[in-house]
């Protein structure tokens, strides 16, 4: 419902979706008050959504996407004999999955003898978690790494990415009372690729034919450009400050 | 000079939705909507420009889901009553607006009329299977066919698991030469998203080339010369076409594209949502659940519910406008590019194709306008495709690496992978690694556990599908999507647990097979990662 543009329904319609939003005594509403009544109630629903993110949506009018058909009141059976999905799985193992060139996904769990091991009898905690994001330069030798704590309970970090031509790996690891520390699992690794124009001068006698060849195509007729934080960069770059 | 060449491309795809355990099922209207709004209009687009010798070439992807469906026969049950209903509606709209809303009367008139022949075209010329359409026109040349993946996955988020990459395209590729005889030279990333390596995997599967992002090429580590304007070779060979966000913005902008226009019909304005209850309940979904008809009688006017009624014949003249417009725009920035590039551009322009028809009422009748427009010459246009243009121009391509990148929010990931969705990963990788373990530990198993075991592939590549994902990002029947995700899952686990016990649970396992029909020839021994 959040892809209906809900100035240009129909008070009717406004008043089905209402109904079906269970907005209170929708019937006595008018059509600003339907309106209000119902951003309320999506705004409710959407306090994790960003608002650049939640402008995309409303304006997505003809995007790909699918109608969207079903609310709440009407579930969907499953197949007898399945059962729910856990929360996580009782490996201890770490997973990174590039989301984009400034962050990545980190997830992971535990084994029950890990967890078991961090706290003794009484349930006092022996040690902690913590994350090491390793990063190695794909052009130098140069490697590093910082820490993040985390507690028991944590299962997902988001991992900030501080430089591109970088690739990027996660230790999940426990440190001890002493200080002793050991890596329970590592990820796979991800790799941030430095673009040719993101580091490369573009001479001056070609720069204007070099920009119209690469960003003619990027940019919409109103001269939006396509939405991406490193081609801005380049944008930038490539125009000698204009942009 | 010679004319500038543009390639469209178009990707025809839906998730695999198929509830027969329902009389009737909200989600199958996906498929029913994009066969007569946009599948059946567009083939009789395709026909109706050959019967007049006009040339043309267009590309299609048509997705092994959407494929698995279109053959299906209870779908296709499903959709001729789906069609019957709609031509009972329609007359009686015909009658109801002749006396309630004469304004509309011409609409109703068309909507009766275009559903009767949606059912001729469906049930007496396709026999109920309009991938025969398609099929005639690639024998006749005017389309190549393209595949994607098996459930047009997110590829980029699998890149850890091959077996699974591998799965994807194979019976994707598979799918395609039971559907069509042949084997494919394109494949569709689905969402544009491409990492760096993917090319192997589809080298492997003799794949020439792929569609990718608008920054793909800018982006790229290599200094790629010609930017969106020519493809470029990957190094194994493999031709990746960038796609050109300026000339596909001017309809797919959703602030600005040729669909805002306010002599358009408006989308939104349905009379599922419109009139009462006692007169549409027919033509609904049960308990009186209000969906769109496709009866729509206003035009977009403006962004109030202030509407004015739309006609027909001032939105076909629009098109006409829009299609030189386009046409235009397209010739103005090759011919500057004239005196840069070294070679005449390549502009290759990507939609999915339910824009046209579904989302976009007018956007067939758009096309064959710039079709016929770049048929009368004076436009210094060539139609192609992508692999006519390696037959003709594959050896003076630049070789480059693509950037890793996708046409989604951002130009990465983060549709795919954000706080709605990324809860998904943890399981579908987890579903991913038993099940290469269980083609490892059951090979080539017989009878049963075969059946049970190409079970458990099948929920592991429906759980994949990236159309969940986005459709919880995108908070569009997400609570839908999350549940198709966790009942393949589910599914998945059922087989496992019983594998590890040795033993097969029947009964799940026929209704099961009931459900989820998709890729009857898998053979789940695919995912063994020494495959």
């Amino acid at each position: 419902m959040i892809l209906i543009n809900i100035d240009s329904l129909s008070t009717t319609e406004l008043q089905y979706i209402a109904e079906q939003e269970g907005v209170e005594a929708w019937q006595d509403l008018d059509r600003d008050d339907l309106i209000d009544a119902l951003e309320d109630a999506f705004g409710e629903q959407d306090d994790d959504v960003p608002q650049t993110i939640k402008g995309k949506i409303n304006r997505n009018r003809y995007c790909n996407s699918l109608t969207s058909y079903r609310g709440n009141s009407h579930p969907v059976n499953g197949l007898p004999g399945t059962e729910s999905l856990p929360e996580c799985y009782y490996d201890t193992s770490i997973h990174l999955l590039l989301r984009d060139p400034q962050w990545a996904f980190a997830y992971w769990s535990f084994s029950h003898q890990v967890l078991d091991e961090a706290v003794d009898e009484d349930g006092e905690a022996q040690g902690h978690f913590f994350l090491r994001v390793s990063q190695s330069s794909l052009s130098k030798s140069e490697t590093s790494s910082y820490d993040i704590d985390i507690d028991s309970d944590d299962r997902q970090w988001n991992i900030n990415l501080s430089q591109m031509d970088y690739s990027y790996y996660v230790d999940l690891c426990w440190r001890d009372k002493r200080g002793d520390e050991q890596s329970l699992a590592q990820s796979n690794s991800v790799e941030v690729v430095q673009p040719y124009w993101k580091l490369s001068d573009v001479p001056p006698d070609g720069q204007l034919a070099q920009f119209y060849t690469h960003f003619s195509s990027l940019v919409t007729r109103e001269g939006e450009i396509v939405d991406n934080a490193i081609l801005r960069e380049v944008a930038q770059k490539m125009s000698g400050g204009v942009l | 000079m010679k004319p500038a060449k543009i390639a469209f491309i178009l990707n025809a795809h839906l998730p695999f939705v198929r509830h027969p355990e329902y009389p009737r099922f909200l989600e199958e209207d996906w498929l029913f909507e994009s066969i007569s709004e946009s599948y059946l209009p567009l083939l009789r687009m395709f026909n109706r420009l050959a019967d007049d010798k006009i040339p043309y070439t267009f590309t299609i992807s048509l997705s092994p889901s959407l494929c698995a469906m279109l053959q299906d026969p209870v779908l296709a049950e499903r959709y001729t009553q789906y069609l019957e209903r709609h031509i009972e509606l329609g007359e009686k709209e015909v009658v109801r607006c002749k006396a309630e809303q004469p304004e509309f009367s011409d609409m109703a008139a068309f909507y009766l009329e275009q559903s009767r022949t949606n059912f001729h075209d469906f049930v007496e010329l396709y026999k109920s299977n309009i991938l025969d359409g398609f099929k005639d026109l690639e024998e006749r040349g005017y389309l190549e066919l393209a595949t994607t993946a098996a459930t047009h996955a997110y590829l980029p988020l699998y890149k850890e698991y091959p077996s699974a990459i591998n799965a994807q395209v194979e019976i994707g590729v598979q799918s395609f030469l039971t559907t069509f005889g042949h084997l494919p030279k394109g494949f569709w990333l689905p969402e544009c998203g491409y990492y760096p390596g993917l090319e192997d995997v589809l080298r492997s599967h003799s794949i020439s080339w792929f569609q990718t992002a608008s920054q793909s090429m800018l982006l790229s580590p290599d200094k790629v010369d010609n930017g969106v304007y020519r493809p470029v070779h990957c190094h194994n060979g493999v031709a990746a076409f960038p796609r050109d966000f300026n000339g596909t913005s001017l309809v797919w902008s959703n602030s600005s594209g040729y669909p805002t226009d306010k002599v358009y019909r408006e989308f939104y304005r349905d009379i599922g949502y419109d009139l009462p209850m006692e007169y549409i309940g027919p033509y609904v979904h049960e308990p009186e659940v209000r969906v769109f008809t496709g009866f729509k009688y206003w035009a977009i006017t403006g962004p109030s519910d202030q509407k004015v009624p739309y006609v027909r014949s001032i939105a076909q003249h629009r098109t006409v406008e829009h299609a030189h417009n386009f046409i235009y725009s397209l010739r103005r920035r090759t011919t500057a590019l004239g005196p840069i590039l070294e070679k005449e551009p390549l502009l290759t322009l990507a939609f999915d194709a339910e824009l046209f028809g579904h989302w976009w009422f007018e956007g067939v009748q758009w096309l064959e306008e710039v079709v016929r427009l770049i048929a009368d010459g004076e436009e210094e246009v060539e139609m192609t495709t992508p692999s006519l243009f390696l037959e003709e121009e594959g050896e003076s391509l630049q070789i480059a690496q693509p950037a890793f990148s996708s046409w989604g929010h951002g130009g990465y990931n983060a549709v795919w992978l954000d706080g709605s969705n990324s809860w998904s990963y943890r399981h579908i990788h987890k579903a991913i690694e038993r099940m290469e373990e269980l083609a490892v530990r059951f090979g080539d198993q017989l009878s049963l556990k075969q059946r049970f075991l190409n079970q458990a592939a099948r929920e592991v590549l429906l759980a994949m599908a990236s159309d969940w994902s986005f459709m919880m990002y995108n908070k569009s029947s997400s609570e839908y999507a999350r549940k198709r995700v966790n009942d393949h899952l589910s599914n998945f686990n059922v087989v496992y647990s019983n594998m590890c016990k040795n033993a097969v649970n029947t009964e799940w396992l026929v209704k099961a097979e009931k459900r989820n029909t998709i890729f009857a020839d898998i053979d789940y021994n695919i995912f063994n990662p020494e495959h």
